[in-house]
Protein backbone atom coordinates (compact mmCIF):
# COMPACT_ATOMS: atom_id res chain seq x y z
CA UNK A 1 0.00 0.00 0.00
CA UNK A 2 1.63 3.39 -0.99
CA UNK A 3 0.22 6.68 0.33
CA UNK A 4 -2.17 7.43 -2.31
CA UNK A 5 -3.75 4.40 -1.50
CA UNK A 6 -3.83 5.73 2.06
CA UNK A 7 -5.42 8.95 1.21
CA UNK A 8 -8.34 6.98 -0.69
CA UNK A 9 -8.67 4.87 2.18
CA UNK A 10 -8.96 7.80 4.70
CA UNK A 11 -11.54 9.38 2.32
CA UNK A 12 -13.65 6.51 2.05
CA UNK A 13 -13.09 6.06 6.15
CA UNK A 14 -12.19 2.87 5.58
CA UNK A 15 -10.64 0.96 8.90
CA UNK A 16 -7.90 -0.30 6.53
CA UNK A 17 -6.34 2.84 6.74
CA UNK A 18 -5.23 2.65 9.79
CA UNK A 19 -3.53 -0.45 8.93
CA UNK A 20 -1.73 1.42 6.66
CA UNK A 21 -0.97 4.62 8.66
CA UNK A 22 1.30 2.50 11.00
CA UNK A 23 3.09 1.00 8.49
CA UNK A 24 3.54 4.07 7.29
CA UNK A 25 3.99 6.65 9.88
CA UNK A 26 4.84 9.25 6.91
CA UNK A 27 1.92 9.05 5.09
CA UNK A 28 0.19 9.63 8.67
CA UNK A 29 1.66 12.73 8.98
CA UNK A 30 1.97 14.30 5.70
CA UNK A 31 -1.49 14.05 5.33
CA UNK A 32 -3.00 14.12 8.94
CA UNK A 33 -0.58 16.79 10.98
CA UNK A 34 -0.83 19.69 10.90
CA UNK A 35 1.06 22.18 8.90
CA UNK A 36 1.06 25.61 10.49
CA UNK A 37 0.64 28.61 7.77
CA UNK A 38 2.38 31.77 9.42
CA UNK A 39 -0.37 33.81 11.13
CA UNK A 40 -1.54 37.16 9.08
CA UNK A 41 0.51 40.10 9.21
CA UNK A 42 3.47 38.33 10.08
CA UNK A 43 4.73 39.01 6.12
CA UNK A 44 3.89 42.38 6.28
CA UNK A 45 6.21 42.73 9.82
CA UNK A 46 9.13 40.95 8.42
CA UNK A 47 8.99 43.02 5.00
CA UNK A 48 8.80 46.02 7.62
CA UNK A 49 11.66 44.82 8.72
CA UNK A 50 13.74 44.19 6.11
CA UNK A 51 12.76 47.59 4.68
CA UNK A 52 14.40 49.10 8.30
CA UNK A 53 17.76 46.29 7.75
CA UNK A 54 17.92 47.72 3.91
CA UNK A 55 17.81 51.37 4.87
CA UNK A 56 19.96 51.07 7.51
CA UNK A 57 22.29 49.33 5.68
CA UNK A 58 22.43 52.21 2.59
CA UNK A 59 25.26 53.47 1.05
CA UNK A 60 24.42 56.91 3.11
CA UNK A 61 24.98 55.33 6.65
CA UNK A 62 28.05 53.63 5.27
CA UNK A 63 29.11 57.44 4.10
CA UNK A 64 27.60 58.94 7.35
CA UNK A 65 30.50 56.24 9.14
CA UNK A 66 32.97 57.01 6.27
CA UNK A 67 32.65 60.88 6.85
CA UNK A 68 32.80 60.25 10.69
CA UNK A 69 35.49 58.13 10.50
CA UNK A 70 37.48 60.70 8.14
CA UNK A 71 36.64 63.36 10.51
CA UNK A 72 38.10 61.11 13.65
CA UNK A 73 41.20 61.00 11.74
CA UNK A 74 41.76 64.58 10.41
CA UNK A 75 41.26 65.33 14.54
CA UNK A 76 44.07 62.85 15.36
CA UNK A 77 46.11 63.74 12.30
CA UNK A 78 45.89 67.94 13.52
CA UNK A 79 46.74 66.79 16.92
CA UNK A 80 49.92 64.83 15.68
CA UNK A 81 50.69 67.35 13.09
CA UNK A 82 50.31 70.19 16.28
CA UNK A 83 52.66 67.67 18.48
CA UNK A 84 55.21 66.83 16.02
CA UNK A 85 54.68 70.78 14.60
CA UNK A 86 58.87 72.59 13.52
CA UNK A 87 60.05 74.73 15.81
CA UNK A 88 58.59 78.42 14.22
CA UNK A 89 62.12 79.30 14.55
CA UNK A 90 62.62 76.70 11.85
CA UNK A 91 60.32 78.45 9.68
CA UNK A 92 62.37 81.67 10.77
CA UNK A 93 65.77 80.51 9.59
CA UNK A 94 64.44 79.53 6.14
CA UNK A 95 62.17 82.94 5.75
CA UNK A 96 65.56 84.50 6.68
CA UNK A 97 67.56 82.43 4.23
CA UNK A 98 65.73 82.93 1.63
CA UNK A 99 65.32 86.56 2.40
CA UNK A 100 69.19 86.53 2.24
CA UNK A 101 69.94 84.59 -0.60
CA UNK A 102 67.53 86.57 -2.57
CA UNK A 103 68.77 90.21 -1.83
CA UNK A 104 72.37 88.54 -3.40
CA UNK A 105 70.64 87.21 -5.94
CA UNK A 106 69.01 90.09 -7.41
CA UNK A 107 70.36 93.75 -7.74
CA UNK A 108 67.70 94.31 -4.86
CA UNK A 109 70.52 94.22 -1.97
CA UNK A 110 69.73 97.93 -0.42
CA UNK A 111 67.21 100.11 -0.29
CA UNK A 112 69.22 102.61 1.27
CA UNK A 113 72.54 102.49 0.32
CA UNK A 114 74.54 104.62 2.69
CA UNK A 115 77.45 103.73 4.88
CA UNK A 116 75.91 106.00 7.72
CA UNK A 117 73.90 105.23 10.24
CA UNK A 118 72.10 108.20 10.82
CA UNK A 119 71.43 108.19 6.80
CA UNK A 120 69.72 104.38 7.72
CA UNK A 121 67.92 104.70 10.66
CA UNK A 122 65.82 107.86 9.64
CA UNK A 123 65.16 105.93 6.47
CA UNK A 124 63.06 103.33 7.95
CA UNK A 125 60.82 106.19 10.06
CA UNK A 126 57.66 105.35 8.43
CA UNK A 127 58.06 102.79 6.78
CA UNK A 128 58.45 100.74 9.87
CA UNK A 129 55.93 100.85 13.34
CA UNK A 130 59.42 100.14 15.00
CA UNK A 131 62.93 101.55 15.17
CA UNK A 132 65.37 99.41 14.38
CA UNK A 133 69.23 99.93 16.57
CA UNK A 134 71.31 100.60 13.37
CA UNK A 135 75.28 100.74 14.20
CA UNK A 136 77.71 101.16 12.13
CA UNK A 137 80.64 98.89 12.95
CA UNK A 138 84.46 98.55 12.83
CA UNK A 139 85.74 96.11 10.54
CA UNK A 140 81.86 95.26 9.85
CA UNK A 141 81.22 98.45 7.29
CA UNK A 142 77.62 99.68 6.94
CA UNK A 143 76.52 99.22 3.59
CA UNK A 144 72.97 100.44 3.91
CA UNK A 145 69.24 99.44 4.74
CA UNK A 146 66.09 97.43 3.19
CA UNK A 147 62.76 97.11 3.73
CA UNK A 148 61.87 92.59 4.32
CA UNK A 149 59.35 90.90 4.85
CA UNK A 150 60.30 88.26 7.37
CA UNK A 151 57.53 85.61 9.47
CA UNK A 152 54.51 87.30 8.05
CA UNK A 153 55.37 91.20 9.25
CA UNK A 154 57.88 93.63 7.80
CA UNK A 155 61.37 93.57 9.43
CA UNK A 156 64.57 95.46 8.68
CA UNK A 157 67.14 94.24 6.98
CA UNK A 158 71.01 96.16 7.53
CA UNK A 159 73.22 95.36 5.57
CA UNK A 160 77.01 94.88 6.50
CA UNK A 161 80.55 94.10 4.83
CA UNK A 162 83.31 91.90 5.89
CA UNK A 163 85.72 91.60 2.54
CA UNK A 164 83.76 89.86 -0.06
CA UNK A 165 80.92 88.73 2.30
CA UNK A 166 77.69 90.48 2.94
CA UNK A 167 76.15 90.04 6.38
CA UNK A 168 72.20 91.00 6.53
CA UNK A 169 71.09 91.57 9.90
CA UNK A 170 66.92 91.10 9.98
CA UNK A 171 65.45 92.76 12.89
CA UNK A 172 61.55 93.24 13.84
CA UNK A 173 59.79 93.31 16.87
CA UNK A 174 59.24 90.04 19.01
CA UNK A 175 58.44 88.90 22.29
CA UNK A 176 59.68 85.61 22.26
CA UNK A 177 62.91 86.09 24.26
CA UNK A 178 65.64 84.21 22.76
CA UNK A 179 69.18 83.55 23.59
CA UNK A 180 72.23 84.17 21.02
CA UNK A 181 71.67 80.53 18.88
CA UNK A 182 73.73 79.53 16.24
CA UNK A 183 72.83 77.07 13.33
CA UNK A 184 74.10 76.34 9.64
CA UNK A 185 71.53 76.21 7.17
CA UNK A 186 72.28 75.16 3.50
CA UNK A 187 76.08 76.56 4.35
CA UNK A 188 75.11 79.74 5.45
CA UNK A 189 75.53 80.82 9.48
CA UNK A 190 72.77 82.24 11.28
CA UNK A 191 72.95 83.97 14.64
CA UNK A 192 69.84 84.74 16.00
CA UNK A 193 68.90 86.82 19.52
CA UNK A 194 66.89 88.88 21.31
CA UNK A 195 66.38 92.11 22.82
CA UNK A 196 64.63 95.06 23.93
CA UNK A 197 61.43 94.07 22.58
CA UNK A 198 62.74 93.01 18.94
CA UNK A 199 64.41 89.61 17.17
CA UNK A 200 67.73 90.05 15.68
CA UNK A 201 68.79 87.33 12.55
CA UNK A 202 72.00 87.65 11.05
CA UNK A 203 72.89 85.57 8.09
CA UNK A 204 75.59 85.21 5.86
CA UNK A 205 78.11 83.25 4.04
CA UNK A 206 80.78 84.25 6.23
CA UNK A 207 82.55 81.87 8.88
CA UNK A 208 80.80 81.32 12.24
CA UNK A 209 83.87 82.90 14.14
CA UNK A 210 83.46 86.35 12.39
CA UNK A 211 79.99 85.90 12.01
CA UNK A 212 79.88 85.85 16.29
CA UNK A 213 82.61 88.45 16.16
CA UNK A 214 80.15 90.93 14.15
CA UNK A 215 77.37 90.00 16.22
CA UNK A 216 78.97 90.78 19.50
CA UNK A 217 80.47 93.69 18.37
CA UNK A 218 76.69 94.77 17.49
CA UNK A 219 75.32 94.06 20.63
CA UNK A 220 77.84 96.09 21.90
CA UNK A 221 77.14 98.89 20.00
CA UNK A 222 73.72 98.34 20.74
CA UNK A 223 74.05 98.40 24.29
CA UNK A 224 75.62 101.69 24.73
CA UNK B 1 24.67 44.68 -4.53
CA UNK B 2 22.36 47.86 -3.88
CA UNK B 3 20.34 47.63 -0.83
CA UNK B 4 16.72 48.34 -3.18
CA UNK B 5 17.69 45.39 -5.18
CA UNK B 6 18.71 43.20 -2.41
CA UNK B 7 15.93 43.51 -0.68
CA UNK B 8 13.06 43.04 -4.02
CA UNK B 9 15.29 39.71 -4.70
CA UNK B 10 15.06 38.76 -1.30
CA UNK B 11 11.53 39.52 -1.30
CA UNK B 12 11.26 37.25 -4.49
CA UNK B 13 13.24 34.16 -4.09
CA UNK B 14 13.15 33.78 0.20
CA UNK B 15 9.77 35.62 1.34
CA UNK B 16 7.46 33.56 -0.65
CA UNK B 17 8.62 30.39 1.54
CA UNK B 18 7.47 32.09 5.11
CA UNK B 19 5.03 29.43 5.66
CA UNK B 20 7.42 26.74 5.19
CA UNK B 21 9.51 28.71 7.72
CA UNK B 22 6.66 29.24 10.16
CA UNK B 23 5.96 25.53 10.11
CA UNK B 24 8.91 24.45 11.04
CA UNK B 25 9.74 26.87 13.62
CA UNK B 26 6.00 26.10 14.75
CA UNK B 27 7.08 22.35 15.05
CA UNK B 28 10.09 22.74 16.79
CA UNK B 29 9.27 25.72 19.30
CA UNK B 30 5.51 23.70 19.64
CA UNK B 31 4.23 27.65 20.32
CA UNK B 32 3.39 29.88 18.05
CA UNK B 33 4.06 33.27 19.42
CA UNK B 34 7.68 32.02 20.13
CA UNK B 35 7.74 30.63 16.82
CA UNK B 36 6.42 33.99 15.18
CA UNK B 37 9.53 36.14 16.64
CA UNK B 38 11.73 33.64 15.90
CA UNK B 39 10.97 33.57 11.75
CA UNK B 40 11.30 37.14 12.03
CA UNK B 41 14.38 37.13 13.63
CA UNK B 42 15.31 34.23 10.96
CA UNK B 43 14.53 36.15 7.85
CA UNK B 44 16.37 39.54 9.34
CA UNK B 45 19.58 36.80 9.36
CA UNK B 46 19.08 35.46 6.65
CA UNK B 47 18.65 39.00 4.50
CA UNK B 48 21.91 39.80 6.46
CA UNK B 49 23.55 36.76 4.91
CA UNK B 50 21.53 36.60 1.44
CA UNK B 51 25.01 37.04 -0.37
CA UNK B 52 26.32 33.92 0.98
CA UNK B 53 22.90 32.34 -0.97
CA UNK B 54 24.28 30.51 -4.20
CA UNK B 55 21.27 28.72 -4.92
CA UNK B 56 19.24 29.37 -8.07
CA UNK B 57 15.77 28.02 -7.92
CA UNK B 58 12.99 27.81 -5.44
CA UNK B 59 13.71 24.39 -3.71
CA UNK B 60 17.47 25.87 -2.93
CA UNK B 61 15.64 29.07 -1.43
CA UNK B 62 13.75 27.22 0.67
CA UNK B 63 16.27 24.70 2.21
CA UNK B 64 18.26 27.54 2.77
CA UNK B 65 15.74 29.70 4.50
CA UNK B 66 14.91 26.72 6.44
CA UNK B 67 18.23 26.14 7.74
CA UNK B 68 18.36 29.53 8.89
CA UNK B 69 15.12 28.83 10.92
CA UNK B 70 16.45 25.78 12.45
CA UNK B 71 19.36 27.63 13.21
CA UNK B 72 17.45 30.44 14.59
CA UNK B 73 15.18 27.81 16.61
CA UNK B 74 18.09 25.45 17.59
CA UNK B 75 20.11 28.27 19.23
CA UNK B 76 17.34 29.75 21.04
CA UNK B 77 15.75 25.94 22.78
CA UNK B 78 19.49 25.55 23.77
CA UNK B 79 19.04 29.01 25.61
CA UNK B 80 16.56 28.20 27.05
CA UNK B 81 16.25 24.59 27.42
CA UNK B 82 13.43 22.03 28.64
CA UNK B 83 12.87 20.04 25.30
CA UNK B 84 14.36 16.52 25.14
CA UNK B 85 17.39 16.34 23.12
CA UNK B 86 18.61 13.60 21.39
CA UNK B 87 21.41 13.09 23.35
CA UNK B 88 19.82 11.87 26.72
CA UNK B 89 16.89 9.80 24.02
CA UNK B 90 19.54 8.05 22.67
CA UNK B 91 21.37 7.06 25.69
CA UNK B 92 18.00 6.01 27.68
CA UNK B 93 15.88 4.82 24.76
CA UNK B 94 18.77 3.62 22.49
CA UNK B 95 17.21 -0.15 22.78
CA UNK B 96 14.66 -2.81 21.85
CA UNK B 97 12.31 -2.06 18.97
CA UNK B 98 8.55 -3.57 19.76
CA UNK B 99 6.11 -2.21 16.76
CA UNK B 100 2.54 -1.63 18.30
CA UNK B 101 0.17 -4.27 17.35
CA UNK B 102 -1.44 -2.72 13.97
CA UNK B 103 -4.73 -4.65 14.12
CA UNK B 104 -5.77 -3.00 17.17
CA UNK B 105 -6.12 0.63 15.98
CA UNK B 106 -8.60 2.47 14.30
CA UNK B 107 -7.76 5.71 13.22
CA UNK B 108 -10.31 8.38 14.30
CA UNK B 109 -10.35 11.98 15.72
CA UNK B 110 -8.23 10.89 19.09
CA UNK B 111 -6.17 8.98 16.91
CA UNK B 112 -5.25 12.28 14.99
CA UNK B 113 -5.05 14.08 18.19
CA UNK B 114 -2.78 11.84 19.26
CA UNK B 115 -0.96 12.14 16.35
CA UNK B 116 0.03 16.15 17.24
CA UNK B 117 0.99 14.97 20.90
CA UNK B 118 3.14 12.09 19.83
CA UNK B 119 4.97 14.75 17.34
CA UNK B 120 5.45 16.49 19.97
CA UNK B 121 6.70 14.75 22.05
CA UNK B 122 9.53 13.37 20.01
CA UNK B 123 12.55 14.81 20.57
CA UNK B 124 14.04 17.85 18.88
CA UNK B 125 16.04 16.15 16.57
CA UNK B 126 13.42 13.29 15.47
CA UNK B 127 10.75 15.84 15.17
CA UNK B 128 12.77 18.25 12.75
CA UNK B 129 13.51 15.40 10.63
CA UNK B 130 10.09 13.87 10.25
CA UNK B 131 8.72 17.45 9.67
CA UNK B 132 11.67 18.47 6.83
CA UNK B 133 10.89 14.57 5.13
CA UNK B 134 7.23 14.50 5.56
CA UNK B 135 5.97 17.74 5.92
CA UNK B 136 8.07 19.49 3.69
CA UNK B 137 9.65 16.76 1.41
CA UNK B 138 12.80 17.42 1.26
CA UNK B 139 15.45 14.94 0.44
CA UNK B 140 17.53 13.19 2.76
CA UNK B 141 20.69 15.22 1.49
CA UNK B 142 18.80 18.85 1.83
CA UNK B 143 17.58 17.59 5.37
CA UNK B 144 21.33 16.57 6.57
CA UNK B 145 22.78 20.08 5.25
CA UNK B 146 20.07 21.67 7.43
CA UNK B 147 20.61 19.34 10.51
CA UNK B 148 24.14 19.13 9.78
CA UNK B 149 24.67 15.90 10.42
CA UNK B 150 25.78 12.54 7.66
CA UNK B 151 22.52 11.82 5.58
CA UNK B 152 22.93 8.36 6.99
CA UNK B 153 22.22 9.64 10.46
CA UNK B 154 18.90 11.54 9.02
CA UNK B 155 17.62 8.27 7.81
CA UNK B 156 18.41 6.84 11.09
CA UNK B 157 16.46 9.27 12.40
CA UNK B 158 13.57 9.34 10.67
CA UNK B 159 13.22 5.52 11.25
CA UNK B 160 13.39 5.57 15.32
CA UNK B 161 10.96 8.79 15.04
CA UNK B 162 8.72 6.99 13.32
CA UNK B 163 8.95 4.53 15.18
CA UNK B 164 8.80 6.02 18.34
CA UNK B 165 5.60 7.74 16.78
CA UNK B 166 3.88 4.19 16.32
CA UNK B 167 4.49 3.18 19.90
CA UNK B 168 3.33 6.66 20.84
CA UNK B 169 0.46 6.07 18.76
CA UNK B 170 -0.26 3.04 19.88
CA UNK B 171 -0.09 3.41 23.22
CA UNK B 172 -2.72 6.49 23.23
CA UNK B 173 -4.88 4.44 21.66
CA UNK B 174 -4.58 1.54 23.37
Amino acid sequence: MNCETGRLLTETNDPAFAEHALSCPSCLIGMHARYYEAPAGLERKIRQSLRQESSAASPWRWMAIAASLLLAASGVWNIALLRSRVDPRQLIAANVLSAHVRSLAGTHLLDVPSSDQHTVKPWFNGKLDFAPPVKDLEGFPLLGGRLEYIDGRPAAALIYGRAKHTINLFIWPSQTPSSETARILNGYNQLNWSSDGMAFWAVSDLNETELRQFVSLYRRNQAQ
Amino acid sequence: MNPARKQALFERTVLPHLNAAFNLARWLTRDSHDAEDLVQEAFLRAFRSFETFQGNNADDSRAWLLAVVRNTCFTWLRKKGGQPTLEFDEQVHGGADESPNAESILLNQAALGSLQDCLEALPLEFREAIILRDLEELSYKEIADIARVPAGTVMSRLARGRKRLKECLAGGLR
